[in-house]
């Protein structure tokens, strides 16, 4: 399957001025193999246990689903520019800790509560930004120490303890955040709605705009961008600031659906969230992203961990195929580039 | 003689306990071709670079059209009307030509708040500049960097300069690893850039390079300015080459 895709794909490359067919614009895109293997899996899954495409399973499925796409978005963004951030996980689990914190002990109201979570992750990723950029030391040691700083945190301010939220019925920003409603037999809860937002606007930023221009500079060659005059420390903090705020949003999200607000919650969802990102085509030495390929390599593995549970393989071997995944979609994005170069 | 466009007055300079530049001071005039030259680690590129605001100098003014010009990073130096096409070509592989083209300064369209780019804009001076510096071969305006010979980069470089219209354009070595057409079209942009009414800076190991297009040549030597005002005109290859390694001294000495 990928050899003939990396074929039409120089196909476009040699295509010259005029402008390239629809089918080998198409095939020259990075997405190509992510959409086929999610394609691939939904049809096997669905082949195998019909239960798998019935309303209450994608329900299940696209709950979880769009809360960590909530993480994976922006950061494609920060991958693009060059950087990543592995705090993301703990950030998670510590701002839901945050708001119920602030909002059981009736310190203040759960919106001024939501508010001040958002904005001490916002810190937090100021931190991890300045660190990076005026610092210079890499993302992953300096997001590495930010995560065990975090969670660190979250545990000692709980004692380890969940915190409970069920005061949260009818406040509202807990029904405009993560709400739930049904479209026919299919029970969405808003988060979706924020999740497609959110890809709709970063993929606008990131293709359309002078600022995404600016990030894919700043990973691609930040010498010459900042002999452009392009602020590249700023941008970069600029994601950072996005990334640690969006995982906070999730968090929060799920805390309030799980009505449980656990310290340990998001651990290890910083690897799943940058599994997801280069499944998708962005590059994670920066200088290329796409947010459509993210929201394919979200889909790509939650429907790999619901789907084959429920084809009866056990739920332990889930990382085998994880890693057989990224395996072979890196191997397949490194073979398209090497053609890409080779090609024009 | 009247206000020279740029003059960079006693320009320290130091990496640490390396000392790049001592006390350099260089001017360019209005509609000057300046050919800088020295040997490898002369310190060329980093006066250049403060110049162009990429590094800071340690000590020293610049001075453009009779004004003191403070440069805090490269924003400053485009901003006065510099540009600089560096030695080790200053594109992201990336991008395509046109994103490259207007890095920094990208043509928005539509509301100011949507930041949204005008790529066919981009596009169309893109495809009307790659023409004008002789890239024969038709390349669309959307083809990433990563797939350009070392020329075509060049080229781009070269095309961005153009478009910009800046009042000095400084060229670090653009003639390494081109071919001879490639060469002869840098410098042809060189002498239409004077013609135009524009200022160079021009840097290459390339005596015979710099011969062809300079009216005045300067030479470092560690960091030094060991001459300022060779005609071309009046002085041969070898006289230069002697200045630039420093035998002449030992000759007089
Ligand atoms: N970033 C840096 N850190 C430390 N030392 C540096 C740095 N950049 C340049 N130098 C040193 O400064 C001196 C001048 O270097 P520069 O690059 O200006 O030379 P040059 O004349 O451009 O040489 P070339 O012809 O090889 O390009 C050299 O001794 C070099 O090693
Ligand atoms: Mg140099």
């Amino acid at each position: 399957m990928s050899v003939r895709i990396g074929v039409e794909a120089t196909g476009g490359e040699a295509a010259g001025p005029a402008p390239p067919s629809l089918l080998r614009r198409l095939t020259a895109r990075p997405e190509l193999g992510p959409f086929l293997l999610l394609v691939a899996e939904l049809a096997v899954f669905g082949a195998i246990n019909p239960q798998f495409l019935s309303p209450q399973n994608i329900g299940n499925v696209l709950t979880f689903t769009v809360e960590l796409g909530l993480i994976a978005l922006p950061m494609t963004l920060l991958m693009t520019s060059g950087e990543f951030d592995l705090s993301v996980g703990s950030v998670f689990g510590f701002s839901a800790v945050l708001m119920w914190t602030l909002f059981n002990t009736e310190v203040l109201s759960l919106p001024a509560a939501f508010l001040v979570a958002l904005l001490v992750a916002a810190a937090i990723g100021l931190a991890n930004g300045l660190f990076v950029t005026k610092l210079k030391i890499p993302s992953f040691l300096v997001t590495l120490g930010m995560l065990l700083v975090v969670r660190g945190t979250a545990l000692f301010i709980t004692d380890g303890f969940p915190q409970r939220t069920w005061k949260s019925s009818g406040e509202w920003i807990a029904t405009v955040l993560v709400g739930d409603f049904y479209i026919g037999p299919l029970r969405v809860y808003m988060s979706l709605f924020w999740f497609v937002l959110a890809a709709l606007l970063l993929g606008y930023v990131l293709t359309q705009t002078k600022a995404g221009n600016w990030i894919q500079a700043s990973g691609g060659n930040p010498a010459a961008a900042r002999a452009r005059g392009v602020d590249v420390e700023r941008t970069k903090i600029a994601l950072f600031m996005l990334t640690s705020v969006m995982a906070a949003l999730a968090g929060i999200i799920s805390s309030i659906r799980t009505s449980a607000a656990n310290p340990n919650s998001g651990m290890g969802y910083e690897l799943e969230v940058i599994a997801m990102v280069v499944i998708g085509g962005t590059a994670l030495m920066g200088g290329r992203g796409t947010i459509i390929g993210t929201v394919l390599g979200v889909f790509i593995l939650r429907t790999m961990r619901n789907g084959i549970v429920l084809i009866g393989v056990p739920g332990l071997a889930y990382n085998i195929f994880i890693g057989a995944i990224i395996l072979g979609m890196m191997s397949l994005h490194s073979w398209l580039d090497r053609r890409h170069q080779a090609g024009g | 003689m009247a206000e020279p466009l740029v003059r960079m007055e006693r320009i320290s300079k130091s990496y640490g306990s390396v000392q790049a530049l001592k006390d350099v001071t260089f001017t360019v005039a209005e509609r000057e071709i300046v050919g800088l030259l020295g040997d490898n680690g002369a310190g060329k590129s980093t006066l250049i670079k403060i110049l162009s605001g990429a590094v800071p100098a340690s000590s020293g003014e610049i001075w453009f059209r009779g004004r003191k010009l403070e440069i805090r990073g490269t924003q400053d130096a485009i901003a006065a009307g510099i540009e600089t096409i560096y030695q080790d070509s200053a594109l992201v592989p990336q991008l395509s030509i046109a994103r490259n083209l207007f890095l920094g300064r990208e043509p928005l369209t539509g509301p100011a708040f949507l930041n949204r780019m005008d790529k066919a804009t981009m596009n169309r001076v893109a495809g009307e500049l790659l023409a004008r510096v002789g890239i024969t071969k038709r390349i669309p305006p959307t083809t990433p960097i990563s797939s350009l010979s070392g020329g075509e980069r060049q080229s781009v470089a070269i095309a961005r300069a153009m478009y910009f219209d800046s009042d000095l354009i400084i060229l670090d070595e653009p003639t390494n690893n081109l071919g001879v057409a490639e060469t002869q079209g840098v410098l042809r942009f060189v002498r239409n850039a004077r013609d135009s009414g524009h200022s160079c800076i021009f840097i290459a190991h390339n005596i015979h390079h710099v011969f062809q297009v300079v009216d005045r040549i300067v030479v470092l030597r560690r960091g030094e300015v060991v001459a300022d005002a060779i005609d071309p005109k009046r002085t041969s290859i070898e006289e230069v080459e002697r200045v630039i390694t420093g035998l002449d001294e030992e000759a007089a000495a």
